[in-house]
């Protein structure tokens, strides 16, 4: 892929989600976030209003993450959250949908919860993240499909809190899915630069990672090698090869693994790593 | 805004110092010189390659021990405390460089020296006290004999006491080819016998105190870029996590899961007992507090704690060695043999692979020695007799290769070009055994770590077992280490740093205009002088190569069935060097690089 290190920097969401953040740490994600000319920076909702004063005369984005992780709590929290925090300073929200309802196939009741956070977010870009590692692919599409009609800006792979994380697959169907009109933003497990050439290649526009400073330091490498970004062994990237019993639910979990069964690179599936 | 426009560490000098009639000279540093190879193993390798005649013995009196510092050294540049010891080795018959952390570097900086040159053979036991601009050749027969504790504590008493010394133990002094030289009681520069040769020159010690100023070519812009790569350090898993709470020895289970920990002397890839000797168990129960090297935000180092003695130590490498290799779980018997290897001036990787070797031999019936793997009972003496090159101590001694060529059976000595191979078995990691069978030096993991990307992800994990594209991995490696040698700062900070960190403050400190480009082809035209020297000295492709134990896949472990490729790494590697069939540069290669064909006096 043909990217300079200041384009890649400029797809990243630099991010701190942790609960153990501190103001200090903040305050460092704020000011890498500038130094490199990083997209945004994704925060928690009390963070928003400090992140919001030290980048008032920055290029960088607040963005924040809603109903977050679980993305189970009522639409009128999620409502009230984003209003609140578009209020303090974030330009950007990343919601979390209602995962449950997807598997349950309430459709309507999801599409409701992200209008409701579209209608509270003012001018600020909407994201809506799937938790793709709780899905199939036939509700990763059917997921997608709602979030456009509901006015979001954004699809979003993962929190980085549930299984799998972001996955090129997964961008891949969202990417076609949504098509060029809305944004991917791959996020979950992004730790080096390779991963988030992956995903990049595979339709994503924005990333979502903790990792931005090494991503983009690491990726000055690159020039000097281009064994760095040789393709890896199929398995190594593939959705079910992550897949995880004890993250997972049963029929998740037994979806991807079937896949292997029938994988085209099934001969090379012999070792784990 | 720039000091002043002239080049910095060009007003360092080359001290020579003469055993032989106990003449001190100066030499004005070559700008030259330094541009095209900066300080330290660079500038070593190059008065080596200029000044020693081909076919000397190691040693013998004519071979050159040189201590070295870089352009970075008592600099703002963080890890910039390192020293580089340069000599025939007379384990492998290579040149030789040896990489040691601690304070001397920073006397030998600040005393005005780039490099001190030692030739020639005292009479007498001495040690040089380096005092600035003063340079006195002393005796030193009330600390011969002694061991490095005592040796230091007494000559810092008898010198200065803000001084800082770089001695041997009783294993230099007996010429014992694993013997290493000690700074700071336990930091060694290690490996291929440097010790024996300080030896050689009947030389007990090096002592050093310097309290000049170190100028840089352009102290704010350093000061600003010198923020930016401590931050990075702070931002990297491995220099803010890993290597501060664990030591080196946290790889002890992350290579063990790999099945790539050698154990009882490669014969398998996974130790059973490795988390009762690992870094997290090692931190439970003997670390006292952390040790940091000069400038170090690092702090890898450990001083631990048994019984009432503080060590500094154990390291992962002497883990292995002085554990798994020899079948050993008890960690602090492995924590004793290492204080025990320090005092005495010896090399703990390779002591315990050559231990680990002839264990093999007694299993296999080739030796009759009360050696057995898995049994500490009577090893600490044999470490003792190694070093005093007594009894079967004394065939121990001269390494794993002369021992195992004794009993025909060289199979069994696990070691390229006659220096042990260290703590990651090749089968598992493509990449690292190309760069073990390359290395100019001998079976060194340090010429070209690959265990970075090839296990830890950095800066992205890639493939092991794969072999398409190691070649260029394994040169940018080797390339990027020899300029690192030559600044002269720590391995570590590859971990946070791309080259063109390094470049920017090398830059900054002495004022050449350097891209990381430049820098590479700087670590290339050292690492094919290198080359050149060990050609000179009959080395070839032949010695490019690695035990036949590799050929052979691991039986159990997560590296299985594996066996090395090297053959369809080699060819590649050749020609991406610009060297021949034989694995020497061609004309054209030395042409690009300014190297001279003729080497020596």
């Amino acid at each position: 892929m043909d990217l300079t290190v200041e384009e890649l920097a400029k797809t990243i969401d630099h991010t701190v989600l942790k609960p153990e953040a501190t103001k200090n740490k903040i305050k460092q994600l704020c000011e890498e976030a500038m130094d490199y000319n990083f997209a945004a920076v994704c925060i928690n909702p009390c963070h928003v209003e400090y992140a919001a004063s030290l980048l008032a005369d920055s290029s960088v984005k607040v963005c924040c993450v809603i109903g977050f992780p679980l993305g189970a709590t009522l639409t009128e929290v999620k409502a009230t959250e984003t209003r609140e925090v578009v209020k303090r300073g974030a330009h950007e929200v990343d919601m979390v949908i209602n995962v449950g309802a997807i598997r349950d196939k309430n459709y309507d009741f999801v599409q409701k919860d992200i209008e409701a956070v579209v209608a509270a977010s003012g001018d600020a870009h909407v994201k809506v993240i799937l938790e793709t590692g709780l899905l199939i692919d036939e509700q990763k599409v059917k997921a997608c499909e709602i979030c456009k009609d509901a006015g979001a800006d954004f699809v979003k792979t993962s929190t980085g809190f549930g299984p799998m994380g972001a996955t090129p697959h997964d961008v891949r169907l969202m990417r076609e899915t949504v098509g060029k009109s809305m944004g991917v933003k791959a996020a979950g497990g992004i730790r080096s630069f390779k991963d988030a050439l992956r995903v990049l290649e595979a339709g994503a526009n924005r990333i979502g990672t903790s990792a931005g400073v090494a991503i983009v330091e690491d990726f000055r490498w690159a020039k000097y090698s281009d064994t760095w970004t040789q393709p890896d062994k199929p398995c190594w990237t593939c959705p079910s090869r992550m897949a995880s019993l004890a993250k997972q639910p049963k029929e998740v979990y037994l979806w991807y693994k079937r896949h292997c069964i029938t994988c085209p690179h099934r001969d090379d599936n012999i070792f784990t790593d | 805004m720039s000091e002043n426009n002239k080049h910095h560490y060009s007003d360092a000098v080359i001290l020579h110092v003469s055993l032989d009639n106990h003449a001190v000279t100066r030499e004005q540093l070559d700008p030259v010189m330094y541009r095209e190879y900066l300080g330290g193993r660079g500038l070593g390798t190059k008065l080596l390659y200029d000044r020693l005649s081909v076919g000397v013995d190691a040693l013998s009196p004519s071979n050159l021990l040189i201590f070295a510092v870089g352009p970075s050294t008592a600099t703002l540049v963080p890890t910039s405390g390192r020293t580089e010891v340069i000599t025939k080795s007379p384990a492998t018959g290579t040149i030789f460089d040896s990489n040691v952390g601690g304070f001397l570097a920073p006397q030998i900086r600040r005393a005005g020296y780039a490099a001190t040159v030692i030739e020639g053979r005292s009479p007498q036991p001495v040690y040089i006290w380096i005092d600035n601009d003063s340079v006195e050749i002393r005796d030193a027969s009330g600390v011969w004999g002694k061991d490095v504790d005592a040796t230091t504590d007494t000559l810092l008493k008898e010198t200065n006491d803000r001084a800082q010394v770089a001695c041997i133990g009783p294993a230099g002094e007996n010429l014992v080819l694993l013997s290493s030289i000690m700074t700071d009681k336990h930091r060694a520069a290690g490996r291929g016998g440097v010790g024996a040769v300080m030896g050689s020159k009947n030389l007990k010690a090096l002592v050093v105190r310097g309290t000049k100023e170190v100028a840089v070519h352009d102290r704010d812009h350093l000061k600003t870029l010198v923020e930016h790569a401590r931050r990075l350090i702070k931002k990297n898993a491995v220099t803010n996590k890993s290597l501060p709470v664990y030591g080196t020895a946290v790889l002890v289970n992350v290579i063990n899961e790999l099945g790539m920990l050698p154990t009882h002397n490669f014969q398998e890839g996974t130790f059973n007992d490795a988390d009762g000797v690992s870094g997290e168990k090692l931190l439970e129960r003997f670390v006292e507090r952390t040790y940091n090297c000069y400038g170090c935000p690092i702090g890898c180092g450990r001083i631990t704690k048994v019984g009432s003695r503080e060590i500094g130590g154990p390291e992962y490498e002497t883990v292995w060695s002085l554990g798994p290799q020899c079948g050993i779980n008890d960690l602090e018997w492995i924590t004793l043999a290492n204080d025990r290897c320090n005092l005495l001036g010896m090399d703990t990787i390779s002591v315990g692979s050559t231990i680990g070797c002839a264990m093999e031999l007694v299993q296999r019936g080739k030796l009759d020695a009360a050696l057995r793997f898995g049994e500490t009972e009577g090893l600490l003496e044999i470490i003792e007799d190694m070093a005093y090159s007594r009894g079967l101590g004394a065939e121990l001694a001269e390494g794993s290769k002369r021992l195992s060529e004794r009993y025909d059976s060289p199979e069994l000595s696990m070691q390229v070009k006659g220096l042990e191979i260290p703590a990651y078995d090749p089968r598992g990691v493509q990449g690292h055994a190309l760069g073990y069978a390359t290395s100019n030096r001998g079976g060194c993991h340090l010429r070209s770590y690959l265990i970075a990307p090839e296990v830890l992800g950095s800066p992205v994990l890639l493939d092991r077992d794969r072999t398409e594209g190691k070649a260029e991995l394994v040169k940018l490696f080797q390339d990027v280490s020899a300029a690192m040698d030559s600044m002269v700062v720590c391995r570590f900070t590859n971990f946070a740093w791309t080259v063109d960190d390094y470049a920017d403050m090398l830059a900054a400190c002495t004022g050449f205009e350097l891209s990381g480009k430049e820098l590479l082809t700087i670590g290339e035209r050292i690492y094919n002088l290198e080359r050149m020297f060990n050609v000179t000295e009959g080395f070839s492709s032949a010695d490019d190569t690695l035990p036949p134990r590799f050929r052979n896949p691991l039986p159990e472990g997560g590296s299985r069935n594996r066996v090395v490729h090297l053959d369809e790494m080699l060819t590649k590697y050749y020609s991406i060097r610009g060297w021949d069939e034989h694995g020497g540069p061609t004309e054209k290669t030395l042409k690009r690089l300014n190297i001279p064909m003729k080497r020596g006096k």
